[in-house]
């Protein structure tokens, strides 16, 4: 007879051994396909990557800018030595290369001005240089001052009648600078690199210290640890949302489950009394009935027992299909008026074997969007608790009206109430008052009127009268 | 997946990029080309062009001229070709510039 109260999830208590612990601890990833890895190889990539290009606009910018200057001086020289070529000639033009070698006070200027047959005829170059063929292209040229080596950026211009000329500059202190900078830049990428490493190595270990958080918890929980939380560090950010979304969801598990226990053990305990009757009366019959009548009277009361009990699993299971939301897709436009209008009608006969009086209140047109089947349903249990608490010449009132909120429908009754101490738990399944106990029911109605009332989106609302009892189903208008 | 192939793709690119500057220029192989205006000879020739602007005006060279002239001359003597001409050539400039004034 205990059974049922001890059907409660095996999930909730299992107890796990070694093996169990290790079918349910995560597997560790390697190295390559590990998360936290990865992301600590992005952030070194993107501060490699960020790194360099800094470097490289650093390099455009200063060596780049000295040999744009070189070249830009080469051309400007180009421009003057053609002019005098133009004005004056081959004389002019060695006279102007002379004098520009004596102002050369920056001690960078090369030049040489051949003849058709590649013969110096001015210049601070001796011969021309070999691999100056081209004109349009700027050499780097190694050359030899006072016995030491230096380096030079020279360009070749053809001349009318054979001439040839190359202009130049020496670049060794530039080429130095470049050097340098180009050092400097080469050490500083290399320990960016090392600090993107270590950075890397830092990155993943936050992560995974942070994801092991989460794992170590679904873990405990997966053994049976119900009671563990992920911890929240209180910092707010990314994490700390998603712990609190995880013990959040762990909350609401733990409640459903404690309602599952709740719930069985309900059945357990509740339904156990009109099992035992029926199975009493039927062996009590079998073995005293005497007449064929007495054992049918007999097996008459219980089966009116096991509709009952019927009765009170169908009322569960109906519970549980609206809490599950399934109904949701059924609904549509209610009329208000219909449904009060329709209990009434079915009621009007009892109310008036009782003595009660029917009113209905509602005016035209007031419509919410549900399931009708559900809201016919609610608006049925409220009546029939209304009906059955409401003493002989009573007023039973059924009325809904518009509010800012939506639309509320009430059910009214002139009977015992509930006392205040019980109105709490009032929508409890199998939960009854006191003053319910000499009257038959379940204990499920007012559970599945405020199951009706979430599936909507509302709320009921028990509010005790003096005396009496209103009970209000309040529904957004929207559904 | 995508964001490291993503990744791979830019530190391709960039190493590309990076290369583009060195490769602008053409470096001229070949024995090393001698400049003949670091020589003594050149010094002289500097000094004679001096001594030939002053003779050609009528009032004494500035003091400038004279001390640049001077050290240039001195630098060049004791084998410091390169900064003796560069004084040499501050003064012949200078020089210039008296000579050129009204």
């Amino acid at each position: 007879m205990n059974d049922l109260a001890l059907a409660v999830p095996a999930e909730a208590t299992r107890h796990s051994g070694p093996a169990e612990e290790r079918r349910v601890l995560p597997r560790t990833p390697d190295l390559l396909h590990s998360a936290g890895f990865r992301f600590a190889m992005v952030y070194a990539v993107l501060l490699a990557l960020s790194a360099a290009a800094l470097a490289l606009y650093l390099w455009w910018a200063t060596a780049g800018l000295l040999d744009r200057q070189t070249e830009a001086a080469i051309r400007a020289d180009a421009q003057g030595l053609s002019e005098r070529w133009n004005e004056g000639g081959l004389p002019a033009l060695v006279i102007t290369i002379r004098e520009r070698l004596e102002q050369n006070v920056d001690d960078d200027a090369i030049y040489l001005l051949v003849d058709p047959d590649m013969q110096q005829i001015t210049g601070n170059l001796r011969s021309w240089p070999d691999p100056v063929r081209r004109p349009d292209v700027l050499y780097e040229l190694a050359v030899v001052r006072a016995g030491a080596p230096t380096l030079a950026q020279v360009q070749r211009y053809d001349l009318p009648g054979g001439y040839h000329l190359l202009i130049g500059r020496d670049v060794q202190g530039r080429a130095k600078l470049r050097q340098l900078l180009t050092d400097a830049l080469l050490w500083g990428l290399i320990v960016v690199a090392v600090m993107a490493l270590a950075g890397a190595f830092i990155v993943r270990s936050l992560f995974r210290r942070t994801l092991a958080n989460v794992s170590a918890t679904a873990a405990a929980i997966s053994a049976g640890d119900f009671s563990r939380r992920v911890r929240v560090s209180g910092r707010g950010d990314e994490f700390d949302q998603l712990a609190e979304t995880i013990n959040d969801m762990l909350d609401r598990i733990g409640r459903l489950m404690e309602g599952v226990r709740e719930v069985s053990n309900a059945i357990a305990h509740d339904l156990r009394t009109p099992i035992t009757r029926a199975r009493t009366r039927l062996e009590d019959a079998a073995l005293h009935a005497t007449t064929p009548d007495a054992l049918h009277a007999a097996i008459e009361r219980a089966t009116d027992d096991l509709d009952g009990i019927v009765a009170v699993f169908h009322a569960l299971l109906r519970i549980s299909e609206i809490e599950a939301g399934s109904r949701r897709s059924a609904f549509t436009r209610v009329d208000l008026g219909a449904i009060l209008a329709d209990t009434a009608e079915l009621y009007e006969p009892v109310a008036e074997e009782k003595g009660l009086h029917l009113a209905v209140e509602v005016p035209g047109g007031l419509a919410v969007t549900g399931d009708p089947d559900m809201l016919r349903q609610a608006v049925t249990n409220l009546t029939d608790n209304a009906v059955k608490f409401s003493p002989s010449g009573g007023i039973v009132r059924l009325f809904a009206a518009a509010v800012p909120a939506g639309v509320e429908i009430a059910v009214q009754d002139e009977g015992p109430g509930i006392p205040p101490e019980d109105l709490a738990r009032a929508t409890e399944r199998f939960f009854r008052g006191e003053a319910a106990r000499s009257t038959p029911g379940s204990g499920l109605g007012l559970a599945l009127v405020q199951a009706v009332a979430h599936l909507h989106g509302g709320t009921l609302r028990l509010d005790a009268l003096d005396p009496g009892l209103r009970a209000t189903l309040c529904l957004p208008a929207g559904g | 997946m995508l964001v490291e192939r993503t990744l791979a793709r830019c530190a391709t690119l960039g190493m590309l990029l990076a290369s583009v500057p060195f490769a602008l220029s053409a470096a001229g192989d070949g024995p090393p080309v001698v400049v003949t205006t670091d020589t003594p000879e050149y010094c002289h020739r500097l000094i004679d062009r001096i001594s030939e602007l002053i003779e050609s005006v009528s009032q004494p060279p500035p003091v400038t001229v004279s001390s640049l002239s001077s050290e240039g001359q001195r630098l060049c003597d004791e084998g410091h070709t390169r900064p003796g001409i560069l004084r040499l050539r501050r003064a012949l400039m200078l020089l210039e510039q008296e000579t050129q004034s009204p």
